[in-house]
């Protein structure tokens, strides 16, 4: 119960905070969904490192991240009374459209259910949890963060380069907040709500993409989910990394950050041809993006910054608005500041 | 440089047939998609992307900062399934009558021919509890663990990965390092654990030069020489293993 407020109630809450003036497309329960875990994730990120880097224990990392999460349901709470607004918007469920194929989303629901289901069931034997997953169980029991050798448990001096991408701590969090053990939360709970937030984000591509057509939508998703069921074809692909090591931070990174990145620059590359203004929670939306793929991975600062550069470089040339690359670098400033940190530590 | 990049990109396209479906789902969106903003981040970004990866001066530069084993992470940036999924919509949604079923079908087929399915993959396996390690790493680990104190416990290579994964206060004198070949780390106590007759002449005292409380071996391996000349005991048989346990080592403080 603890995991699902966690992972779900309170995301959906704190995304609310975004919900305003968004895309008609992305409007929902979803995007709340999705732009509230970035945006918390973010949060951790930026409170997290910091300690990590001073050797701090976990606990204050608890105390500080409890509190920013508390801090955001209540500014959501507050901006939710006093605009009225509902804190949690059910347009999904309103707006659907009664003449789609029921057949199809009643595949694409029971695909996504069987790999719901595989991936409590199943196992998939990777040497790396070794590193990860202990680093998550270590922490919960010892409240130190990246002091312990994860192979070995002799202690160690201060592991500053993973620690610049605590996904485990998080992971670690959770489990000291739901009571549950790090391992079953890593194997376990992580990965039914990252393959669950995965689709979602496809969910919201497919909607922006095909813009009000909503016949192929499920079609779109069920392709989705066949891509990644059938996509073991290589050991390197995005896709074996989201269903067979969802609990480390780089299937995160590949199954959930870049697909919304893309999304996001969708969105803003439509409102730059649109002439639209760029609001400023889009901008943070964005930064969030770009600091969560510095959590998820190391390599992801350097991803994130490659996508949101070439991206807007294009949308500047194309549609010749070149102050957008100055907020956009702006975005991209925690990403430098990490990947700099990364190559002063390594 | 060049060899290397395609190497990798060859090992990151498998089969190369899902790749090729997206190369068609590019072309299909270069020709048909109209809105501007779709076609840079669908078809551009990726072109470029693609002749960054293959670029020698940017490989050159990024193998240098991150290494070789994840320079293919670059490829992560083509949005192969989305773009795959959404050619594949878009085309679905311009037919009609029967040729939409007749299409679809027969695209899904293409994705489940070209592609592999990911639950037949070796590494994955029915798990056998909620902890997702195996029953008997979680049976030995409750077995010796000792509340408020760490343990040491030397393990079979087979369960090394699992066994700091569920119990983080039993340390191990070697751990996940020492199965993965190309880190060559090899050396004395799990070379002898992992022979097929333990010599417990040569065992023993490098396992009480690691300080270990607790020695697991496989139920099956043929063990030479007594264990109580060297204050072995057994301790306990669960899932096929031994568990012994030096008594030169005490666990109180």
């Amino acid at each position: 119960m603890a995991a699902v407020l966690l992972l779900f109630a309170v995301p959906v809450f704190v995304g609310s905070l975004f919900q305003k003036n968004v895309d008609h497309y992305l409007k929902g329960i979803i995007f709340q969904w999705v732009s509230g875990q970035l945006f918390l994730w973010a949060c951790f990120q930026l409170i997290c490192v910091p300690m990590i880097l001073l050797e701090m224990s976990f606990r204050y990392v608890i105390i500080w991240y409890s509190a920013v999460l508390a801090l955001s349901v209540l500014a959501a709470a507050f901006l939710a009374f006093r605009g009225r607004r509902k804190a949690v918007s059910l347009s999904l469920i309103k707006g659907a459209d009664r003449r789609q194929s029921v057949l199809l989303w009643l595949i694409f629901w029971a695909v996504l259910g069987f790999q719901l289901v595989q991936a409590v069931r199943m196992t998939y034997r990777d040497g790396d949890d070794a590193f990860y997953v202990a680093i998550s169980s270590i922490t919960q029991d010892a409240l130190t963060m990246y002091r312990k050798q994860p192979y070995t448990g002799f202690g160690t001096e201060l592991d500053a380069r993973h620690g610049l991408a605590p996904f485990p701590i998080w992971i670690a969090y959770l489990a000291e907040i739901t009571g549950i053990r790090a391992v079953t939360v890593a194997h376990v709970v992580v990965p039914v709500a990252l393959i669950a937030m995965t689709y979602g984000i496809f969910y919201l591509l497919g909607r922006f993409l095909l813009r009000g057509k909503r016949e192929p939508l499920p079609l779109f998703l069920i392709f989705t989910e066949l891509l990644v069921l059938f996509g073991d074809y290589s050991f390197y692909t995005a896709e074996n990394f989201m269903i067979a090591r969802s609990r480390q931070g780089k299937a995160a990174l590949g199954s959930i950050v870049i697909p919304v990145l893309l999304l996001l620059l969708l969105v803003l590359l439509r409102q730059l041809q649109e002439g639209e203004k760029i609001l400023v929670k889009y901008y943070v939306l964005l930064a969030a993006a770009n600091i969560t793929g510095c959590l998820c991975s190391t390599m992801g600062a350097m991803l994130c910054c490659l996508l949101v550069g070439i991206a807007g470089a294009c949308g500047a040339i194309a549609f010749k608005r070149w102050k957008i690359l100055i907020p956009m670098a702006v975005c991209c400033l925690p990403d430098v500041c990490y990947a700099v940190l990364y190559l002063i530590l390594d | 440089m060049w060899n290397i990049v395609t190497e990798l990109f060859r090992e990151y396209m498998g089969t190369g047939l899902i790749v090729i479906l997206y190369l068609i789902s590019l072309a299909y969106l270069w020709v048909r998609e109209q809105r501007k903003y779709a076609r840079i981040l669908l078809v551009i970004v990726p072109v470029i992307l693609l002749l960054l990866f293959f670029n020698p001066l940017f490989a050159r530069g990024l193998y240098h900062l991150v290494g070789d084993e994840i320079y293919y992470r670059i490829l992560w940036l083509l949005p192969i399934t989305v773009t795959t999924a959404y050619a594949a919509a878009t085309l679905y949604g311009r037919l009609t009558g029967r040729r939409k079923t007749v299409f679809a079908l027969a695209a899904a087929a293409g994705i489940v021919v070209s592609g592999s399915f990911i639950y037949k993959n070796p590494f994955f396996q029915r798990a056998e509890n909620l902890y997702h390690v195996p029953d008997s790493v979680v049976h030995i680990c409750d077995a010796i663990l000792e509340p408020g104190r760490e343990v040491q416990a030397a393990f079979p290579l087979e369960l090394v990965q699992y066994v700091r994964q569920y119990e983080p206060t039993i340390c191990m004198p070697f751990g996940r390092e020492m199965t993965v070949e190309r880190w060559n780390r090899w050396a004395g106590l799990p070379d002898e654990m992992e022979k097929e007759v333990i010599d417990l002449s040569r065992l023993a005292p490098l396992a009480k030069e690691e300080g270990c409380h607790y020695i697991i071996l496989p139920e099956e391996k043929e063990v030479i020489g007594k264990t109580s000349e060297y204050n072995w005991e057994v301790f306990l048989r669960t899932d096929g293993y031994v568990i012994y346990r030096d008594r030169d080592f005490d666990l109180k403080y």
